[in-house]
């Protein structure tokens, strides 16, 4: 019987929240909102919050055109892929208190777990036959080469610091990095971590690919690269793979440096006089809607503001800026982590 | 003893293997008792290895074998011994099942080669003398077998003699592999008139306390010898020659056996046979090199556009991680360099018989000119990104469960001994292993997806024993990756256990008590090894979350219109299933593998343009580097040890 | 349900893909005018895409010269379904001041079934955003009568 709830739960877990359900609304919204706050810096009106459910919903009723040089199986199976394994980062990331599959999320498997969604879509390009694509892929590999060692950085560091508090040396699992947080407070209040945090702020649009780090999709030069053969629905899946990266990264951002804040909310709870199982939902309830917040102001961070201000980087200008400034962030959280400040 | 007994199978599993070499020399003149013969011989080495797990790897005995049972008489070891521990059935079994899969896919590759009797004569004296070299238990046998399995290695890679570069990689690989070989010949010599004896053992125990100049000296020319033959930096552009030269399910067995048997020699060197691991300048020394390697040949392979030459620099780069794994000195970092030795031979092996197979089918290896071959070869293409994934360390596969070892152990290692040099090893590790996904998707790129040029309408997939041998590796790429806590229960951490206990490889040959009398309070005891550190991960759970979650989406998207597929079935609209070219009929224009990184290499244009006048090509150029790495061994050896 | 909100989704996501077909550019700056700040088509969802596979409505500028007749063609047979055409300036429908020429190959609706015509030499970007949501409305009903 236990065994049958326990299924329900886990598939409740991928199903529903944290997974595909709440991967595809607050993607798409945190996309959406992106979209408005960049059209009102450049003083537009902007497209509709919701803007991101209909072109995905659109694109799931066109035609979807498989071009006769494409390798059939992987052009459409591809996005699916890359789909399903953000949906399983976000499965690891843990929402303040609250994490669907503690134990198994650790900092290296996540890192790992970022690449196949952009591996997938250069896969997917490779196999379109485009040379477009071709031109698309190297760029996205670049890119993620160039995004790779600010991140790994970061993620030591953060790693340095836990690990030095709880007195183990290191910590990689990201349940107890929230967990600790949500004890002492969050991390982004040491000085090694708000250089850490700045550096990945940085990281997340190279992450995402987004403007101006969007070499590998510049739809004015190279037709948007890897997605040029790409239509109907596994485009619309790209796209929300795209939105959805966006609620991960910022998510993991929540996780790594403002943990705390789940703190915050037992204790609230806890001076309402609020225990048990209730709280508990309550605690999560209260969760979403903090993450999601947070999320966005993330996001308006750090990827909208610098799309609005910026134009599109060349391939190789976002490499050197990666190996030099925000390596260069990383190098210095690193060390000062180390040196437990 | 019975001549069933287990105690036997070490030496039987060499015989077996000469054994098989003069059988085909002498009625191998039909094709189908030569493949008989070899796969016979193969597979019954395989066999023997196998068998041996049950007594050492779970038993932990290691077996003492004296030929002709001459046992050490008067405290000298005079006679002829094999010995076989946990470490060294490790190595022997991955030794033997590469050879397997080599034997296996050679059938139908090497079919229309001339002399292919000289080829599995070859093939077999090779893989005897490296399984000779890791089973043997003294010094000059050792040295003797290191030169049987290079010089048939150097008449294997000039096997296909027609072939542009072949006789002058095997030519490179002659001189400067007979250098190292004369390195151990020399340190051999040097260790027997300061000690008197040849057998590992009784060296293992009166070397580490009575260690002076001419020792030192003997140690430096070894590490040099057994450098050469892991082909670590600087001695890798023989490598990359080598292994482009040579037939694949040759390469297979350079780089997944020939560099095992020189990582071997060094762990055994310097775990066992000086004891000299313990010295922070001595794990500085190893994790340099590995760290060294692992850097400089992922950049060197960015720079490849031949499929096999690529992969060769690979095979350094990786062989980098093991040496700098093993460097650390820690009961987790060797068992997670020894997984990722074996799980190396596991996936290049796979990635040069899908080069192989490549070539079988179109005649080239060259990035620039292939393409496409997807359609036409999809059950290479899947193998092939198989291997790929494993080598990129892409979850769940096996790469990834290495590598994460890997990062792991160098982290705990500056963690525990607070410095931060360490740390530096983990981010090399890390951004070497995205440098190697990014030289795969270059391949898939450029082999088997992106356009088909017009030569190649008529390629067909390769034959079924070509796809079997890399079956089997690619099998064992997933299971290898997706039961990792099995691996290192019953394969790693014996051996690591091993590599700890060099008082009990003493005690096992020479009887026991020896090590603690000639060495005194020095006697290494067997270490406790504690593996409560070992990574934990999973791959099951995540394996099972990812398939629902990937099933969940497909309904998903099967209910809505991604069904709504259209293709180019009969009736044809002008251009509708073209490829997308700005308006133009779509014409043959794949992006070449030589330029795919522009963005990166730009960047490191002066790094790039340096290593290309270092990599000169030129043998002398390549000796020297031999002869100034030994002279700098040597002082180091000589300051440090 | 899910065929409802692709229905209702269809009208309000419409994707451009720009051909110019020989036009002297006057056009093709106007396209580019209706998305700057100051008319903002995004607020109706439109967006330019660079490959034809993404769009939904293609734009046709220019005559339609011999030399680009069958690249606009094989563009627009690469869009997939349901698109619509519209020809943006005079040009495309009667070949202006072109007409006649040995080059000329227009007007675009002898080889295409053209949606919408937006007239004017050039047009002005509120007939532009006016034809384009008249495209909209059509390429909503070509949805609706699929399947």
């Amino acid at each position: 019987m236990s065994l049958v709830m326990d299924a329900i739960k886990y598939l409740v877990y991928i199903l529903v929240f944290p997974g595909f359900l709440f991967c595809f609304l607050s993607g798409l919204l945190l996309c959406g909102i992106d979209r408005k706050i960049v059209a009102r810096m450049q003083k537009r009106v902007g497209p509709p919050v919701l803007q991101p459910f209909y072109d995905f919903f659109k694109l799931c009723g066109k035609e979807t055109i498989v071009p006769a040089a494409a390798s059939r199986t992987t052009f459409l199976l591809a996005p699916l892929v890359g789909l399903a394994a953000l949906v399983v980062i976000q499965l690891f990331i843990p929402v303040f208190n609250f994490s669907a599959f503690s134990g198994v999320a650790d900092i290296i498997v996540i890192l790992y777990l970022l690449l196949i969604p952009a591996l997938s879509i250069i896969m997917g390009g490779a196999a379109s036959g485009s040379p477009y694509a071709g031109v698309g892929l190297s760029r996205e590999m670049v890119t993620i080469i160039s995004v790779e060692l600010p991140l790994v950085l970061v993620l030591l560091a953060v790693g340095k610091v836990v690990g030095n508090a709880m007195g183990t040396g290191l910590c990689f699992s990201l349940t107890q990095i929230v967990a600790w947080q949500a004890e002492h407070g969050s991390l982004i209040a040491t000085p090694s971590m708000i250089v850490a945090a700045i550096a990945m702020l940085m990281v997340i649009p190279g992450e995402t690919g987004n403007h101006p780090f969007d070499a590998a999709e510049a739809e004015t030069e190279i037709c948007e690269g890897m997605l040029a053969e790409y239509s109907g629905a596994p485009l619309g899946v790209y796209k929300l793979s795209h939105a959805v990266k966006m609620l991960t990264m910022t998510s993991l951002f929540v996780a790594l440096f403002l943990g705390g804040i789940g703190g915050g909310i037992d204790r609230m709870l806890l001076s309402w006089g609020l225990t048990g199982g209730a709280a508990g939902v309550i605690a999560v309830l209260i969760g979403i809607v903090v993450l999601f917040v947070l999320c966005a102001i993330i996001t308006i961070i750090s990827i909208s503001l610098i799309h609005a201000a910026t134009a599109r980087l060349r391939i190789e200008q976002i490499f050197k800026y990666y190996w030099t400034v925000v390596t260069g962030l990383a190098v210095i959280s690193l060390v000062l982590a180390w040196y437990g400040m | 003893m019975s001549i069933f007994s287990y105690q036997h199978f070490p030496v039987y599993a060499i015989m077996v293997l000469f054994l098989g070499a003069f059988l085909i020399a002498a009625i191998g003149r039909k094709a189908p008792v030569r493949h008989c013969l070899a796969v016979l011989a193969s597979g019954a080495s395989l066999a023997f290895m196998i068998a041996l797990i049950q007594p050492v790897m779970l038993g932990g005995e290691i077996i003492a074998y004296w030929m002709g049972n001459r046992v050490p008489a008067g405290g000298y070891a005079i006679g002829i011994a094999l010995e076989v521990d946990a470490l060294g059935l490790f190595f022997g079994l991955v030794v033997t099942l590469a050879l397997f899969a080599s034997v296996i896919y050679s059938i139908r590759y090497m079919a229309h080669d001339d002399n292919q009797e000289q080829y599995y004569i070859l093939l077999l004296v090779l893989i005897g003398g490296v399984l000779g070299l890791i089973l043997s238990g003294d010094m000059f046998n050792m040295y003797i077998m290191v030169e049987i399995m290079t010089i048939s290695a150097v008449a294997l890679t000039a096997f296909r003699h027609k072939v542009f570069g072949a006789l002058e990689a095997a030519f490179k690989y002659m001189v400067v592999g007979g250098i190292g070989s004369t390195c151990i010949l020399a340190g051999v010599i040097i260790l027997y008139a300061q000690a008197h004896t040849l057998n590992f053992a009784q060296l293992a125990a009166l070397i580490p306390g009575n260690l002076n100049t001419a020792t030192k000296v003997a140690f430096a020319l070894l590490f040099i010898g057994f450098s050469t033959k892991a082909f670590i930096v600087p001695f890798h552009p023989l490598a990359a020659d080598a292994h482009g030269a040579a037939p694949a399910s040759i390469s297979l067995l350079i780089s997944g056996v020939l560099t095992k048997s020189g990582v071997y020699g060094l762990i055994r060197l310097t775990y066992v046979l000086f004891q000299t691991m313990n010295l922070g300048t001595m794990q500085f020394w190893l994790v340099f090199i590995g760290s060294v390697s692992m850097f400089v040949c992922v950049t060197m392979a960015l720079a490849q556009h031949d499929f096999k030459r690529l992969l060769a620099f690979h095979s350094i780069s990786q062989i980098g991680y093991v040496l700098s794994a093993v460097g650390l000195c820690t009961a987790m970092g060797i068992s997670s360099g020894l997984y990722h030795a074996m799980n190396h031979t596991l996936f290049k092996g796979l990635l040069f018989l899908a080069a192989g197979a490549v070539l079988h089918e179109t005649g080239t290896t060259d990035l620039d000119k292939l393409g496409g071959l997807s359609k036409k070869m999809p059950h290479t293409t899947v193998l092939f990104l198989i291997g790929a994934a494993s080598i990129s360390g892409i979850p769940p596969f096996n790469g990834f469960a290495s590598k994460w070892m890997v990062y792991q152990a160098t982290y705990m290692k500056a963690v525990e001994s607070g410095n931060i040099g360490f740390l530096l090893v983990t981010i090399i590790a890390l951004v070497t292993s995205t440098l190697t996904l990014a030289s795969f998707v270059k391949v898939t790129q450029s082999v088997f997806f992106g356009q088909l040029p017009k030569e190649y309408e008529n390629v067909k997939e390769v034959p079924f024993g070509m796809r079997l041998a890399m079956g089997i590796l690619a099998l064992l790429c997933v299971l290898t990756g997706l039961f990792p806590g099995l691996v290192t229960t019953y394969l790693t951490e014996p051996a690591t256990r091993a590599v700890f206990n060099a008082g009990g490889y003493i005690n096992a040959m020479m009887g026991s008590g020896y090590a603690e009398s000639v060495m005194g309070a020095n006697a290494p005891a067997a270490q406790a090894v504690n593996f409560a550190e070992v990574g934990v991960w999973s791959p099951i759970s995540w394996l099972c979350i990812l398939m629902i979650a990937l099933l969940a989406i497909c309904i998903v998207a099967l209910s809505s219109k991604y069904d709504r597929v259209s293709e180019n079935q009969g009736a044809k609209v002008e251009g509708k299933y073209d490829l997308f070219f700005g308006g133009e009929r779509s014409v043959y224009s794949q992006v070449g593998g030589d330029d795919l990184f522009w963005g990166f290499k730009h960047n490191w244009r002066h790094y790039f343009g340096f290593m290309h006048e270092l990599h000169s090509g030129v043998v002398n150029d390549y000796a020297l580097w031999a002869v100034v790495a030994l002279a700098l061994a040597l002082l180091y050896a000589m300051i440090v040890l | 349900m899910f065929k409802k909100l692709i229905e209702e989704s269809t009208g309000k996501s419409p994707w451009l893909f720009h051909i110019n077909a020989g036009s002297c550019n006057g056009c093709d700056i106007e396209l580019v005018a209706v998305l700057t700040p100051r008319f903002d088509a995004e607020r109706l969802g439109f967006k330019l895409t660079g490959s034809p596979r993404h769009a939904d409505i293609v734009v046709v500028t220019g005559p339609v010269t011999n030399q680009s007749l069958p690249r606009v063609l094989r563009a627009i047979s690469q869009v997939p379904e349901p698109r619509c055409i519209v020809t943006m300036g005079s040009c495309p429908q009667s070949g202006n001041v072109f007409r006649g020429s040995y080059s000329v190959a227009g007007p675009l609706s002898k080889y295409v079934h053209v949606d919408v015509d937006v007239a004017g030499c050039a047009c002005k970007p509120e007939a532009v955003i006016d034809g384009l949501a008249l495209a909209t409305q059509i390429l909503a009903e070509k949805r609706r009568a699929m399947k």
